[in-house]
């Protein structure tokens, strides 16, 4: 391999376009067999993303030749890939992890509908207590 | 003399020997190390928008995945991938013949690369239309039933074009005022008042109806009365079992079923009533985060779009040299080549992050 550090390295382009499409093809497979059903989105996401990860080192490996590169590629690539992962780590605790109750217009509907459905249980249990005291209504 | 890459070793050894003098600096041409560094920072940039949206994914329950509420589909999602694959080889090819010094042969690559780019952005505009389309855009998608209400009532309200109608009333009515003052003729103007009158008397007991409508959505008297039909395990209505929960005074409206008529059977009577009018408004489904996942579809493969069309303009400028291409603008071709593989590889992390999870 250190034979092919020269300003032409010669790469077999159409083989690297070959394992690209098969990767590809490979992910939809993921999503045809529906992996998500079978397992759960977590395995889907682990599958189509490793995949993707292969694809982008040969992209980045052959086609933009960083393979070929002197050391100064790690200067310039690393810091970035820290910055991107310090995104979603600062959000994650929010947003990704709710370590309280969400109350987003989104989930009202469901707070209302249980509201709703306390308010009823409460009705029928106070109706049961009127007719018979020290009874206690299961949850239901 | 070939400069070698293999660092201070070597050329220390060939400034002993006398030949060149010792370079300091990264040994590749300035123009590569500036397009890498930019890219170094689009790298964050996409980064932070794709990270975001992992998050966010995440962090919100009942995510839309449903195809067919979503519209994405996988097909167009793959064809692109492909099609962008192929230009990364394209541009590759590319830069092989300035480096062989096959101009000809670099210009051709070089024109295929910009035709796939078409393509993608052939297959990219139909996905956006079918968004448009189905309303799937940021802001606009009700994501609870009361939402859906009150979008189904304004979409009704503009429908009878009621407002725009008597708006153009009054402006006529202003003008009249303004003749009569200046004591001109204000024939003319009468006409066209009659013939607005017209046209509002016309709408109103139409938009009346919608009024009636509105009305109920207010008071909250009305359900959507669309069933689950989506299959998601977002919470629907309260079914088909009427839970009049709050009985509440409905003011007095001509309908003593305001309990059961929903707005989807209030709206097939209007289209029913007036087909002209109301033919084209739908009672849209709520979708939960649909407006999140709207902006981060927009988002994501908007800016992805417009690298698409700044790469495509930098191979137009390629082109555009015609035969005078030569070994001058090798950087030029290896730089255009550099950003379209990241543009590229920006893609092959979006399609499973949105078409596929």
């Amino acid at each position: 391999m250190t034979d092919e550090h020269n300003d032409h390295p010669h790469v077999a382009y159409w083989r690297i376009f070959g394992y690209l499409c098969i990767f590809t093809v490979a992910s939809v497979i993921a999503d045809v067999m529906d992996l998500k059903a079978m397992y759960n989105i977590y395995v889907l996401s682990a599958v189509v993303l490793l995949i993707s990860c292969f694809k982008a080192s040969y992209v980045m490996r052959y086609f933009m030749h960083l393979k070929f590169e002197g050391g100064w590629k790690y200067i310039i690539l690393l810091p970035t890939v820290v910055l991107a992962l310090a995104i979603p780590f600062a959000l994650a605790s929010d947003i990704g992890i709710h370590y309280y109750d969400v109350e987003v217009p989104q989930q009202n509907t469901l707070l209302e509908k249980e509201i709703e459905q306390i308010a009823k249980e409460k009705a029928e249990e106070e109706h049961h207590h009127g007719d018979e005291p020290a009874e206690h209504g299961g949850g239901h | 003399m070939e400069t070698v890459q293999n660092g201070l070793e070597e050329e220390l050894m060939s400034h002993q020997s006398g030949h060149p003098p010792l370079k300091m600096g990264i040994d590749i041409p300035n123009g590569k190390l500036g397009m890498w560094l930019f890219l170094g920072t689009e790298i964050m940039f996409f980064t932070a928008f794709i990270g975001s949206y992992i998050v966010l994914r995440i962090g919100s329950q009942g995510w839309p995945t449903d195809v067919d509420v979503t519209h994405i589909r996988i097909w167009a999602g793959g064809t692109n991938t492909f099609v962008l694959i192929c230009s990364s080889v394209a541009v590759v090819f590319a830069l092989e013949g300035m480096r062989s010094k096959d101009f000809q042969l670099a210009r051709k690559w070089l024109f295929v690369t910009l035709m796939l780019s078409f393509v993608f952005l052939g297959i990219k505009s139909y996905e956006y239309y079918g968004k448009f389309d189905h309303n799937i855009l940021p802001g606009r998608i009700p994501e609870t039933e009361s939402q859906a209400l009150a979008f189904t009532a304004r979409d009704l309200r503009a429908a009878t074009g009621i407002v725009p109608q008597t708006e153009k009333l009054k402006r006529l009515e202003t003008q009249m005022a303004e003749l009569q003052k200046k004591g001109r003729s204000t024939e003319a103007v009468q006409k066209r008042i009659d013939a607005q009158q017209k046209v509002v008397d016309e709408i109103t007991p139409i938009a009346n109806k919608v009024v009636a409508i509105n009305d109920r959505v207010k008071a909250g008297t009305i359900e959507l009365g669309l069933a689950a039909e989506h299959g998601e395990d977002a919470p629907q209505g309260h079914s088909a079992a009427e839970t009049s929960t709050t009985e509440k005074p409905a003011a007095e409206h001509p309908a003593e079923e305001a309990g059961q008529s929903t707005m989807v059977t209030e709206v097939a009577r209007l289209q029913k009533e007036n087909p002209d009018v109301f033919g084209s408004v739908q009672v849209p489904h709520p979708i939960q985060y649909g407006n999140l996942f709207a902006s981060c579809y927009f988002i994501m493969t908007g800016f992805h779009a417009i690298h698409v069309l700044v790469g495509m303009f930098m191979f137009v400028l390629l082109l555009s040299y015609g035969s005078k291409l030569s070994s001058q603008h090798e950087v030029f071709v290896e730089n255009a080549g550099l950003y379209w593989h990241f543009v590229d590889l920006v893609w092959i992390f979006l399609f499973p992050l949105l078409y596929i999870i």
